[in-house]
C-alpha cells in the first residue's frame, strides 16, 4: 500500500513517534476514562505524529516539512487564556486549488507547480505515516 | 570548408609565419584549390570544385603535385593584398564578437560560403598558376581585396595575419578546434560581400557577387546532398539562411553585421532565444547565457520568452499531475485536471482523517502500553513486516534471515533486532553483535524456513530497520534509557 519513498525516513519516524507516545503515556498515566483528557491526548499524539513525520521527511528539503514544523512549534507554545479565539482567515478557499493549498502545510505561498510537487511528496509521506501508525495501533490492540 | 581552414589559424596563433612545416606536410588542400581554379573560371565551376574538394581531400591529394614554393608566392601575394585590405573599414568590436563568443548564431552556412571564397580566391590562383602578367590580374586583385576588406570589415586590423596564414590552413587538428570560428569569420565576409561593392573598385565583378547571393539563397536546399561533415552545419543551416536573407533584404551589410554581433553577444532579442535553444545542445563552445531552460519551440509555436516560460510551466504541471495520478489511488481513471484535483484533495483529507483516527486509537490504547510494550512492539512490528510466512514465529524467521544476510548493514540491523527481541537482555553494544550472531546461528541450526526467509530477504529488509528502531526504542523508553545512543547509532546504519 505504501509507495516506497526514499525521502521519508521510516526509522526516524518510528523512533520519534514511539518516544513521543511513551512520553505522553508517562506524563498522564491513569486518567484514560476522562473524555477531555482523551481528546487532549489524542491531539498530542496527532501532533507528535505530524512532527515526527515532518522530521522524518526533513531531508527531502521540501517546503511543507518546514511549514509543518513551524506550525507545530507555534502551536505547542502555551497559549494564555484565549483558547477560543476566532481566527479570521484573510482569504477563504475559493476553488479546488485553494482547498489543496489549505491542506498542504505551507501551501499558500506556492506556485501551482510547486504546490503539486509538494502535494505529491506530502501524500507519500502521509500514506507511509498512516501505514506505520496503523501497524503500531494494530500491534498494541491485538495483544 | 576551405575558408574554415583558411581562417583557422587566425584565431589560434597570432603570427603563423613559422608554420612552414605544417604547410609542407600537407599541401594537398592548397594545391587542389589551385588546380580547380586554374581549370574553371566560372563561379559555378568553382562551387562544384570546392564541394568536390571538400568531399574528397584524398583524391585531390592524388591529383595535385604543386611544389611548396608556390606557397611562398601566394604568401607574398597575400601580403600585398593584405596591405590593400588594410584600407578597408575596421570595426574591432565585431571582431571580438565574431570570435569565440559568436560561434552560435554566426554560423551562417559554412557550406554556403565556399563558392564565395572560391571566387575571391580565383585571382590569386590564376596569378599563381602561370599568368603573373595577366592583364585581368589587377581587376582580380581588386576583387580579392574587396573580398578581404569586406570579410574583415567586421574584424580587426589583424586580418592580414589570417590571409598570410592561408598556406597553413591545412592543419587538421586545429581545423577541428576552430572550425566554428572560421565559419564565423567567413559568414561575416559573406555578409559584407553582398553590400560593399561600391566602396571597393569592384565594378566589374559585381555580377559574380550577385550570383553568389543567389547561390547563398539556393545553397541550403542543395546542401543536403553533401555529406554533413559537421552536425552543426546541418542544424544551423536555416538560421544562417535566415540571417543572410535578412541581410540581403536590408541591402546593408553593416546592419547585418551589427545584428549578428547583437545575436552573438547576448541573444538579446527574445525571438532569437528559441533559435538558440534549438541549437543549444550542439554548442559545445563557451556560451555566455547558459541559465535558461531547454525548450524546444516547434513550428508555429510562439517563441517569445513569456510563452516559452508558460509552456515550461504547463509541462511541469502536467508532469506532476501525472505523478500524482500514480500516487493517488483511484485517480487513474479520471480525466481532467479539476476532477483529479478533487481526487487529490479527497485523498489528502482522508489521510489526515486517518491520522486523526489513529491517534485517537492510540490515545485510547495508550495506558495499556504499560506492561508489555517492548514485547508487543517487537512482535507486532515483525508482523507488520508482513512478508514473512510464519507470523507465529517472527523471531525465528528473523534469525534465519539473519543467517543469510549478506550485506553488513542487514547483518547489523538484524543482529540488533534479534538482540532486542529474542534475548531481552538488551546489550545493544555493537561489539557484542558478533558473538550474539554466532550464538543465534548455533541456536537455530536446522530451521525449516531458512530458504523461505532467504528468498524473502529483499522484501523483508524494507521494513526491518524500522522494526529494529522501534524495538530498540521500546526497550529504551521502557527500561533501558542508557542504551539510547547505541540504538540511534544503529538507526543510522
Amino acid at each position: 500500500m505504501t509507495t516506497e519513498n526514499p525521502n521519508f525516513n521510516k526509522p526516524i519516524f518510528a523512533n520519534r513517534f514511539l518516544r513521543a507516545l511513551s512520553r505522553i503515556r508517562r506524563n498522564r498515566p491513569n486518567n484514560n476514562s476522562n473524555p477531555s483528557s482523551l481528546r487532549r491526548r489524542s491531539k498530542k499524539i496527532k501532533m507528535a505524529a505530524y512532527a515526527s513525520m515532518a522530521s522524518a521527511a526533513a531531508g527531502s528539503n521540501k517546503a511543507w516539512t518546514r511549514a509543518l514544523i513551524r506550525r507545530l512549534r507555534n502551536r505547542r507554545r502555551p497559549r494564555s487564556g484565549l483558547h477560543h479565539r476566532v481566527v479570521v482567515r484573510e482569504t477563504e478557499p475559493v476553488g479546488r486549488v485553494d482547498e489543496l493549498r489549505r491542506l498542504v502545510p505551507g501551501g499558500r505561498g506556492m506556485d501551482f507547480d510547486t504546490l503539486l510537487d509538494e502535494t505529491a511528496h506530502y501524500v507519500q509521506c502521509l500514506s507511509s505515516q498512516v501505514a506505520l501508525m496503523q501497524s503500531i495501533a494494530d500491534s498494541i490492540i491485538m495483544d | 570548408m576551405e575558408k574554415e581552414k583558411f581562417f583557422m589559424n587566425t584565431n589560434n596563433n597570432g603570427s603563423g609565419y613559422n608554420c612552414n612545416s605544417d604547410q609542407l606536410q600537407q599541401p594537398c588542400f592548397l594545391n587542389l584549390n589551385w588546380e580547380s581554379s586554374i581549370d574553371q573560371t566560372s563561379t559555378a565551376h568553382f562551387e562544384s570544385a570546392l564541394s568536390s574538394l571538400v568531399s574528397s581531400p584524398a583524391a585531390s591529394a592524388a591529383t595535385t603535385g604543386a611544389p611548396p614554393t608556390d606557397n611562398v608566392v601566394i604568401r607574398e601575394l597575400i601580403g600585398r593584398l593584405g596591405s590593400i585590405c588594410n584600407s578597408g573599414e575596421v570595426s574591432p568590436q565585431s571582431y571580438i564578437g565574431g570570435n569565440r563568443s559568436t560561434n552560435t548564431s554566426c554560423y551562417s552556412t559554412p557550406l554556403n560560403s565556399p563558392p564565395k571564397l572560391n571566387l575571391s580566391m580565383n585571382p590569386m590562383n590564376a596569378h599563381h598558376v602561370g599568368t603573373p602578367l595577366d592583364p585581368g590580374f589587377a581587376e582580380r586583385a581588386a576583387r580579392f581585396s574587396c573580398f578581404g576588406g569586406r570579410s574583415y570589415e567586421g574584424l580587426s586590423g589583424q586580418f592580414r595575419l589570417p590571409e598570410a596564414e592561408l598556406p597553413f590552413r591545412a592543419n587538421p587538428p586545429k581545423l577541428v578546434e576552430t572550425g566554428k570560428l572560421s565559419r564565423v569569420s567567413s559568414s561575416q565576409s559573406l555578409m559584407g560581400a553582398s553590400q560593399s561593392g561600391p566602396e571597393t573598385p569592384l565594378t566589374a565583378s559585381e555580377g559574380p557577387n550577385e550570383a553568389n547571393v543567389r547561390k547563398r539563397k539556393a545553397a541550403p536546399k542543395g546542401k543536403s546532398k553533401e555529406p554533413p561533415k559537421d552536425l552543426n552545419v546541418v542544424e544551423e543551416e536555416d538560421l544562417s539562411a535566415k540571417r543572410s536573407r535578412s541581410a540581403e533584404a536590408n541591402g546593408n551589410a553593416k546592419d547585418a553585421i551589427k545584428l549578428k554581433v547583437e545575436q552573438n553577444n547576448g541573444g538579446s532579442s527574445p525571438g532569437d532565444n528559441a533559435k538558440k535553444q534549438q541549437n543549444k545542445e550542439i554548442q559545445k563552445p563557451p556560451e555566455p547565457p547558459k541559465d535558461y531552460i531547454h525548450v524546444r519551440a516547434r513550428r508555429g509555436q510562439a517563441t517569445d520568452s513569456h510563452s516559452l516560460a508558460e509552456r515550461v510551466r504547463r509541462e511541469k504541471i502536467s508532469e506532476r499531475m501525472k505523478f500524482l495520478q500514480d500516487l493517488v489511488p483511484g485517480c487513474n481513471k479520471v480525466t481532467g485536471k479539476a476532477v483529479m484535483l478533487d481526487e487529490i484533495i479527497n485523498y489528502v483529507q482522508s489521510l489526515q482523517r486517518q491520522v486523526e483516527f489513529l491517534s485517537m486509537k492510540l490515545a485510547t490504547v495508550n495506558p495499556r502500553l504499560d506492561f508489555n510494550m517492548e514485547s508487543l512492539l517487537a512482535k507486532d512490528i515483525l508482523q507488520s513486516c508482513g512478508s514473512l510466512p510464519h507470523n507465529g514465529f517472527p523471531l525465528e524467521n528473523s534469525a534465519s534471515t539473519f543467517t543469510f544476510a549478506q550485506s553488513a548493514q542487514q547483518g547489523n540491523a538484524l543482529q540488533s533486532m534479534v538482540n532486542s527481541g529474542l534475548e531481552t537482555q538488551c546489550s545493544l553494544n555493537p561489539s557484542d553483535n558478533h558473538t550474539i550472531r554466532r550464538s543465534l546461528s548455533m541456536q537455530l541450526p536446522g530451521m525449516d524456513g531458512l530458504c523461505d526467509a532467504a528468498s524473502q530477504l529483499g522484501s523483508f529488509w524494507e521494513d526491518d530497520l524500522q522494526s529494529v528502531v522501534q524495538m530498540g526504542f521500546g526497550q529504551n523508553g521502557e527500561s533501558f534509557p542508557g542504551s539510547l545512543p547505541t540504538t540511534q547509532m544503529q538507526i543510522k546504519l
